[in-house]
């Protein structure tokens, strides 16, 4: 894409090994090899990858909630060391605080900041009202749906205003139909209110649909395999004849990675 | 694996500490008087006492050990023995579940120790009337347990068990019981507890023998050696007797 | 069919509670029984009766109400240091492991053999039964607070990190209320073991109260007194144990189980 857009989160040679002690000997577990990554400003990046190839590791070093074993890594060119709210996540089981309503979850970042009322209640109305969860502000997160959740926890991240947001697998837990409507949502919101996203997903589909640019990953241990720049016209349209060819190449690059 | 072995030396450290400071508060400075707080040294002094001697109440340590044991054990069983089946029909089978449920809601809110005085007066003052008093207090856990348990069987399973034409008997055999077995279990752990506890407190109320009893005759004479050692000694047999139980649980339930 | 099924169980629950009362009825009047056990109407009456007529020194309720005030102090008084001993151990291994072994020596003790030793320290006044009550309630409600704060999800103290939030923030907003449901599991079963301990502590030394009562009854050979203290032992229990009910439904309506 265009080389003038700054980059928003830079990592060079991530690496990240598992040590668990085993009763017999100790076990080594090399999750990511070698990573190197460069998100722009606004990008919609997804990582694809195979089931459990590391993805949620990569997010959660990139987050802070993890530590890479070696390697640098960067937020707004600034090392990271811990999580701060520059960084926001939204996560495959929603992880919403279940003893707070719609609107004290998306709000938590700002009023933990110490925003005033009056600001903080106007902020979280307008991403509640933007994720179309509008009516729903004082219901508990257990009343709700999945795909409803999941709003609320879009909804938290933006509304906390940080510099990237990471999805991981946001949709992995929903049914068919709700995924394919939450994407749309996605889109729409994403294009309403411009984000640097990182996006990551096993599903084909909802990768060519959703991305800027896809970065595929190898198995275990995780590294870049390849990229694609994805410029289709938006809104995607999943039988468009470009969309079904990228889904071949896409597809068959995976399938060569796990049979090699 | 470093920290945890940090926080073990802390831990080490702290009972050290524990104990000196106990025996400098009680025989070097004399901060608790001596009528009421015995030092850590007296307390081991009247244990190995009480190994052979059978002053002050009549009997060595051992046999009240033994006494307190089979009484406790005698209702615990009886309670284990009717509470398990009877919250397994009452959960399994809803004519009984609608007709034992207001009876035993009506019984359930008296604590056990609420017993001793009715128990006594029908039973008198020796082994039965305790035995029976821990039978209530055993049997309440463990019902209320067996019936949650099998209240927990999935819808799913027990249709699987219909389409391969089981009874109702053999469903609940075959399906609802190893379902309910973890919270049987439970239910077993915590009567045990219940029965223990109740059974040292009927014992401080009305006894002639038992743990119970070496601490009320303790207290009347003024011994808090014997008292502190008897409290200890009960926490440890309490302790084996659960300790037995788990052990018995992670045989039996595979989770 | 939801209102003929609860009007069937209320049949069978009526018939049964009948049929209980029948039984005694009968045998208290015409076997052996009625030797040594008192018929229902008797009990009643009694009930009725000390309700003005006082038993001792009080009447009914007020010795009702003595044990309701120690149950009060010595339950809220293990309450408010067991939550707090069993959140900090929760929240700082240092402190669990500091506290763990004395704890541990001390939890086996069940809280009514406490009782010899309370009353050597205190004499047999008011502090004698609070300290005994507060032993009833203690050690679970240590162990349930604990619990709830050890096994706070992380993925949720992650999020809240992400989303800026300081230590203290995240201890008072994720790790506090998520431990309220076992806190609160706690303090029901310690309520419970208070209004037990209650009753000992009343039984072994007292002047008045339900404890006292059953044991006044069992001095002077009174049936007719037991029953009487068992069946407002038996209301206040339940009184206790449906308080707690809705207060916890009502603190934690977020859970699967509040719905």
């Amino acid at each position: 894409m265009d080389g003038k857009r700054e980059v928003t989160v830079r990592c060079k040679n991530l690496c990240k090994t598992f040590y668990a002690k085993n009763r017999k000997q100790d076990e080594e577990n090399e999750v990511i090899r070698n990573l190197n990554l460069e998100v722009r400003e606004n990008e919609f990046l997804v990582l694809f990858g195979p089931g459990q190839c590391g993805k949620t590791t990569i997010l959660n070093i990139l987050a802070g909630l993890e530590k890479a074993s070696s390697g640098e890594l960067e937020v707004n060119g600034k090392q990271v060391d811990g999580p701060s709210s520059d960084r926001g996540m939204v996560y495959q089981k929603t992880a919403l605080f279940p003893w707070m309503n719609v609107i004290k979850n998306v709000s938590f970042g700002p009023r933990m900041q110490g925003v005033k009322k009056e600001e903080w209640q106007k902020w979280a109305q307008h991403y509640i009202d933007l994720v179309g969860l509008t009516g729903f502000e004082s219901s508990y997160p257990v009343k709700l749906s999945g795909g409803m959740q999941q709003r609320v926890g879009i909804a938290r991240a933006y509304c906390n205003n940080p510099d990237v947001i990471f999805m991981d697998e946001p949709f992995g837990h929903l049914d068919a139909q709700t995924r394919y409507l939450m994407e749309e949502e996605v889109e729409r919101i994403c294009s309403a209110e411009k984000r640097t996203v990182v996006f990551v997903t096993n599903n084909v589909e909802e990768a060519i649909y959703l991305a800027d640019r896809i970065v595929v990953l190898n198995d275990m241990p995780t590294s870049v395999k390849k990229e694609y720049i994805i410029d289709l016209p938006r809104p995607r349209d999943y039988t468009s004849a470009d969309f079904l060819a990228l889904r071949e190449e896409i597809t068959r690059c995976v399938e060569v990675n796990e049979e090699g | 694996m470093k920290k945890s072995k940090k926080y073990m030396v802390i831990s080490i450290i702290s009972m050290i500490c524990f104990l000196v400071l106990w025996e400098l508060a009680t025989d070097v400075f004399h901060v608790f008087p001596e009528y009421s707080m015995p030092s850590p040294i007296k307390t081991l002094q009247a244990f190995v006492m009480k190994l052979t001697n059978t002053t002050p109440d009549g009997s060595i340590l051992l046999v009240h050990v033994v006494a307190s044991l089979k009484v406790a054990l005698a209702g615990y069983l009886l309670g284990a023995l009717a509470g398990i089946p009877l919250g397994i029909l009452m959960a399994w089978y809803k004519p009984v579940d609608l007709f034992i449920k207001p009876i035993f809601d009506l019984i359930r809110p008296i604590p056990p120790i609420g017993w001793v005085p009715i128990m006594i007066l029908l039973f008198g003052i020796d082994l039965k009337s305790k035995a029976m008093v821990i039978f209530v207090s055993a049997v309440i856990p463990c019902i209320i347990n067996a019936y949650t348990g099998i209240k927990q069987t999935s819808e799913v399973h027990i249709n699987v068990g219909k389409t391969f034409g089981l009874t109702k008997f053999q469903i609940l055999g075959k399906i609802a019981i190893p379902t309910a077995l973890p919270m049987i279990f439970t239910g077993l752990r915590v009567s045990l507890g219940v029965a223990w506890m109740t059974l040292v407190a009927a014992e401080l109320v009305a006894a002639t023998k038992g743990l119970g009893y070496m601490l009320q005759i303790a207290r009347t004479i003024g011994r808090p050696d014997i008292i502190v050692m008897g409290m200890l000694v009960i926490a440890g047999v309490g302790a084996i007797l659960t300790g037995t139980l788990e052990f018995l649980e992670k045989k039996f339930v595979r989770r | 069919m939801k209102i003929k099924q609860k009007g069937l169980a209320f049949g069978v629950g009526a018939l049964a509670i009948f049929s209980v009362f029948a039984i005694w009825f009968y045998a208290a009047t015409y076997t052996k029984v009625s030797l040594f056990f008192p018929t229902p109407q008797k009990v009643f009456s009694r009930f009725i009766e000390t309700l003005t007529v006082p038993i001792g020194k009080y009447t009914l309720q007020v010795h009702v109400l003595y044990s309701l005030k120690r149950v009060f102090v010595g339950f809220g008084l293990s309450s408010i240091t067991g939550i707090i001993l069993g959140v900090a151990m929760g929240y700082s291994k240092t402190i669990n492991a500091i506290v763990r072994p004395i704890f541990n020596i001390i939890r086996p003790i069940p809280g009514l053999a406490w009782i010899p030793l309370a009353i050597l320290w205190f004499g047999i006044g008011e502090t004698t039964k609070y300290f005994i009550i507060f032993m009833g309630g203690f050690a679970n409600i240590v162990l349930n607070s604990y619990d709830g704060t050890n096994k706070v999800d992380q993925t949720l103290v992650g999020a809240a990190e992400l989303l800026g939030a300081n230590k203290f923030q995240i201890f008072v907003n994720i790790i506090l209320p998520s431990a309220t449901p076992y806190i609160f599991a706690g303090l029901q079963v310690s309520l419970s073991t208070s209004w037990m301990a209650v009753l000992a502590a009343e039984m072994i030394s007292s002047y008045e109260g339900a404890g006292w009562i059953i044991n006044m009854g069992m001095n002077v050979g009174d049936t007719v007194l037991i029953l009487v203290g068992m069946i407002s032992i038996a209301i206040i229990g339940f009184a206790l144990a449906n308080i707690m009910r809705v207060l916890e439904r009502r603190l934690c309506s977020w859970t699967e189980r509040g719905k």
